[in-house]
């Protein structure tokens, strides 16, 4: 089995709000200097589903993540955990790319790596939380998609898939290949294996340019851009906090049920 | 006459001496070879460096007793008793060789006896059988019937008592019934004559006389050859073994923990399934780890010391080490038939492993509730090395099994991802809101970079509490004078909780990482807050290539005070008693300075704690158990000591540890005493005494 997982490097989400900054005109998040980047919460879910996939039924599992050259530290760590190959997709022309420019960027790729039987991606990227790319990519290689899983397992040329729904969960098949794209539901990502440690970090990650790719210029030019973000703003938090009195604690607990009641 | 030079129903009593032992040593020497066997069945180690200090250690702490006379205390004085017990027993194994061997088996009878020296020396023997005597019947009193918690009823410890009893018994009856028949009753060897003059008032004739010294003498030998017999083959091994245990035990830093070679790695990536990480079978420790075992008399006193042990939980080093010596016991001669068939190229299964070592002799409970502090060492009178043992067992279920608890999972995988085991990204070391005031030089940030750094350590950067002491030592330091730098992000974990915790690999990588930042910006001296980052960087760097000098800041502030640089002049007006880290005290035995720099504040009142110095009783935090959690339904290990600390009746209790003052401020916190009682880091109270009013 040929899994694909596409990671994406985040901005630390651990760093305190104040230190949280965005640029209003330029519409970009300011990176505070020296946090370096981590892996996004949800792709890291999704490496954890192909290592327990191919722990199952063996096969390989290959990495790719557009971003910076730094992207590399997240492949040695998926690496670490059970991958077996990753690439990093960095370019000049791959920088501020929407949700649709990122997936045909990565759609490229994936068509230069060849056989595949599964591409996984995060639900959402743990910054911006637009959660499409994953879709989109499925469409440009033409395949099935099935998103927010919390189970995935091989079914013989099918995959079979236990999506999250907002009051339960549903099992969906598809044919292989196919696109699923992970929730946290599916559990905690593992602790690499000691031997796997070092083997990741002395690997070298190649890195892919455009032309590598075959990406054409125009499809990632900032004209032709499915979306556009009209304004960034960093939102205004307000909490107020109130006690609530009671002259025995189950009385205070009574007023507090009934303050929750009036609030709905 | 010499019983020896008597012809016994026809046979030279010089034939029978002398089948006598030439069976004795045959088994003694078989079972002597047999143990060396299983011994090598253990990994190569070398332990051999350092001879001249080797032959020292022994000297100090096997002739004079040092090994056990150290722990003993006064609710505790067996190792007098074991001092006693061994001296009293050397100067009769010396009268072994002289007297029976020399004299009567060889027949140098006239050159040996009759002058001052027999006399003399059997006046030695005497008090000496007398003091073991005394030593023997106090331990039985105290093993049978009183009952310590470390000891155990045992059948093998009852034996070994009575051959000892018999022996000096024998000795006596051998002497007093031979003065006796001579009339010799006054005069050196007192109590033996002393006895005589009684015997000889028995009217027991002569000839009966010498017959009964005879047959003892005999009966004594004998004794002694089955006693060379039966020491190895039971618990009293470690008479024979503890000598050497002490010989090869660890010169330096207290716990040695052996990098994982890069060759082994190597051979696991070309998928060589015979390299074994970490300890899953006993064949997987190293010799000197199957000579720990050997040495183990089961006295039981990591047992009674251990904080584990003494919270409540399932691990007990002595059981840990005794059940592992008789699993060896058990499968070691299936594993030495088993190498001898692959020496002969035949394939064969390993026999007698169907127990798991891991599992069915030490389970993982145990495994995980060791918080390295190393009371179990300190304590041990032969030189036992249990937490390297815990932790290479540690190392095969992390790097081999992927088995943690969650806790720990979570630590490691902050670690990796964050270069620090807190939660909390990596930038706010030494960033933004605290040092912003404080014109720290950051390294490659300031113009010049002074060759002496601070190392932060991730506690004292990240948790708010041990940011305090943090900033108190910054001040210090700057007020003194003292020419140093921070890393600030640059720094990242020391990786003592991962090696700790059996992650092996990650201690590697952090301990490259650090020294190659340090290189880099030419860092000669480094000055640690937290006693585990020092232990890491000052014992365990240098196998990584570390050469700078690492000082604990207590050995600075100490020092600094000595020299007149800092000058404590404000009153402290408290009751202050300092709870000695484990990794600071124990692990490198500092616990005169931080003393010495209590003293030094002007009304300072000092209480000492029953449990102190290189004794002293671990917070609950050593060996990754700041973020491992502790075994549910037991008492916390913090909560202990915290009990110890209220007992003393000061007011504030000071440390030198980040771990430890997070978890005296939980132990005050929950035994309620906030108002009475105060935690705090030694450098707190020193800013304090030394700021200006």
């Amino acid at each position: 089995m040929n899994i694909i997982v596409c990671v994406k490097q985040v901005l630390d989400p651990e760093i305190p709000p104040a230190k949280f900054k965005i640029d209003p005109e330029a519409k970009q998040v300011v990176p505070p200097a020296g946090v370096p980047p981590v892996i996004s919460v949800y792709d890291e879910r999704a490496l954890e589903g192909a290592c327990r996939l191919k722990d199952k039924n063996k096969g390989k599992i290959t990495v790719l993540s557009v971003g910076s050259e730094k992207a590399a530290d997240v492949i040695k760590n998926a690496i670490a955990m059970g991958a077996d190959d990753g690439f990093v997709l960095s370019d000049p022309a791959f920088e501020n790319l929407d949700s649709f420019g990122t997936a045909y960027v990565l759609s490229k790729a994936i068509q230069k790596i060849g056989a595949y039987d599964l591409v996984l991606c995060g639900r959402q990227a743990a910054d911006w939380g637009a959660g499409q790319v994953g879709s989109i990519l499925a469409e440009i290689l033409g395949i099935p998609v099935i998103t927010l899983a919390c189970d995935i397992q091989a079914a013989g040329t099918n995959i079979q898939v236990k999506r999250i729904v907002s009051d339960g969960y549903e099992i969906l098949e598809a044919p292989m290949p196919s696109l699923v794209t992970v929730s946290s539901e599916i559990g905690l990502p593992r602790l690499p294996a000691g031997v796997r440690l070092m083997m990741a970090k002395k690997k070298q990650i190649p890195v892919w340019k455009a032309q590598d790719i075959g990406a054409e210029a125009a499809q990632m030019d900032k004209g032709n851009a499915h979306t556009e973000i009209t304004g960034l703003s960093v939102p205004d938090r307000k909490t107020e906090c109130e006690i609530i009195a009671g002259a025995t604690p189950s009385e205070a607990a009574a007023n507090l049920v009934s303050k929750l009641a009036n609030l709905i | 006459m010499s019983p020896v030079s008597a012809t016994y129903f026809g046979i030279s009593g010089y034939v029978i001496f002398w089948v006598m032992f030439i069976i004795a040593i045959s088994l003694f020497a078989q079972r002597a070879y047999f143990l060396f066997r299983i011994m090598c069945l253990g990994k190569q180690e070398s332990r051999f460096g350092n001879i001249g200090q080797r032959i020292m250690n022994m000297f100090v702490e096997v002739i004079p007793q040092r090994c056990t006379l150290k722990s003993v205390t006064g609710k505790d004085l067996a190792g007098l008793g074991h001092a006693f017990m061994f001296w009293g027993f050397s100067f009769f194994l010396i009268s072994y060789i002289v007297f029976i061997g020399f004299a009567e088996g060889l027949g140098l009878y006239p050159y040996i006896m009759g002058g001052t020296f027999e006399e003399v020396y059997f006046s030695i023997l005497d008090f000496a059988g007398l003091f073991v005597i005394i030593a023997i019947v106090w331990a039985a009193i105290r093993r049978f019937i009183v009952r310590p918690e470390r000891l155990e009823m045992s059948v093998e410890a009852g034996v070994i008592m009575l051959m000892v009893f018999g022996l000096m018994a024998l000795h006596f009856i051998i002497e007093s019934f031979d003065f006796a028949a001579l009339g010799e009753t006054s005069g050196l060897p007192p109590i033996s004559k002393a006895i005589a003059g009684y015997l000889a008032g028995t009217g027991i004739p002569k000839d009966t006389m010498f017959a009964i010294s005879h047959g003892a003498w005999w009966l004594h030998y004998a004794l002694i050859l089955g006693f060379a017999i039966y020491i190895p083959r039971s618990k009293h091994l470690h008479v024979l073994a503890a000598a050497f245990n002490v010989f090869f035990r660890p010169i330096g830093p207290k716990v040695v923990i052996e990098p994982i070679p890069m060759e082994a790695l190597e051979a696991l990536e070309n998928g060589d399934e015979s390299v074994s990480l970490g300890a899953s079978k006993i064949q997987d420790f190293k010799w000197k780890d199957m000579l720990d075992f050997y040495s183990c008399a089961v006295c039981g006193r990591c047992h009674v010391n251990c904080p584990a042990h003494i919270s409540g939980k399932s691990l007990s080093p002595k059981e840990v080490i005794h059940d592992l010596k008789e699993h060896l016991m058990e499968v070691g001669p299936g594993l030495l038939a088993a190498k001898a068939r692959a020496s002969a190229d035949v394939e064969a299964p390993a026999e007698g492993q169907s127990k798991s070592m891991i599992g069915d002799v030490v389970d993982e409970e145990k495994i995980w509730a060791c918080t390295t502090c190393g009371a179990c060492q300190e304590v041990c009178p032969v030189g036992i090395e249990h937490i390297r043992k815990i932790i290479q067992m540690r190392q095969y279920l992390m790097l081999v099994e992927n088995k943690m608890p969650e806790s720990a999972q979570l630590m490691l995988r902050n670690m990796q991802t964050r270069g620090n085991p807190w939660a909390g990204a990596q930038s706010l070391r030494l960033r933004g809101d605290w040092t912003n005031d404080m014109g720290l030089k950051i390294l490659g940030e300031c113009e010049e970079n002074p060759s002496t750094l601070l190392w932060v350590g991730c506690t004292g950067a990240l948790i708010d509490r041990n940011v305090l002491a943090i900033l108190s030592l910054a001040n210090v330091l700057k007020a003194a004078g003292v020419d140093f730098c921070v890393l600030g992000e640059a720094e990242a974990c020391c990786g003592d909780p991962a090696r700790r915790a059996g992650y092996e690999f990650q201690f590697q990588l952090s301990a490259e990482e650090n020294i190659e930042t340090l290189k880099n910006y030419n860092i000669k001296e480094v000055i640690t807050s937290c006693p585990h980052c020092f232990n890491a960087l000052k014992n365990e760097y240098p196998a990584y290539g570390a050469e700078f000098k690492v000082v604990h800041y207590t050995e600075v502030i100490a020092d600094l005070i000595k020299q007149g640089k800092l000058k404590l002049t404000n009153n402290v007006d408290s009751l202050i008693a300092y709870h000695d880290p484990c990794y600071l005290s124990r692990y490198n035995e500092i616990y005169e300075e931080p003393r010495q720099i209590i003293q030094n504040m002007p009304k300072a009142r000092f209480k000492e704690m029953e449990r102190s110095k290189l004794n002293t009783f671990c917070c609950g935090g050593g060996g990754g158990h700041m973020w491992i959690e502790e075994q549910h339904g037991t008492t916390k290990i913090n909560h202990v000591r915290m009990d110890e600390v209220i007992g003393t009746g000061v007011d504030t209790v000071v440390t030198s540890c980040p771990y430890c003052l997070q978890m005296l401020e939980e132990g005050i916190e929950q035994k309620g005493v906030k108002d009475s009682l105060k935690a705090k880091d030694l450098i707190e109270v020193v800013e304090t005494a030394m700021k200006q009013s």
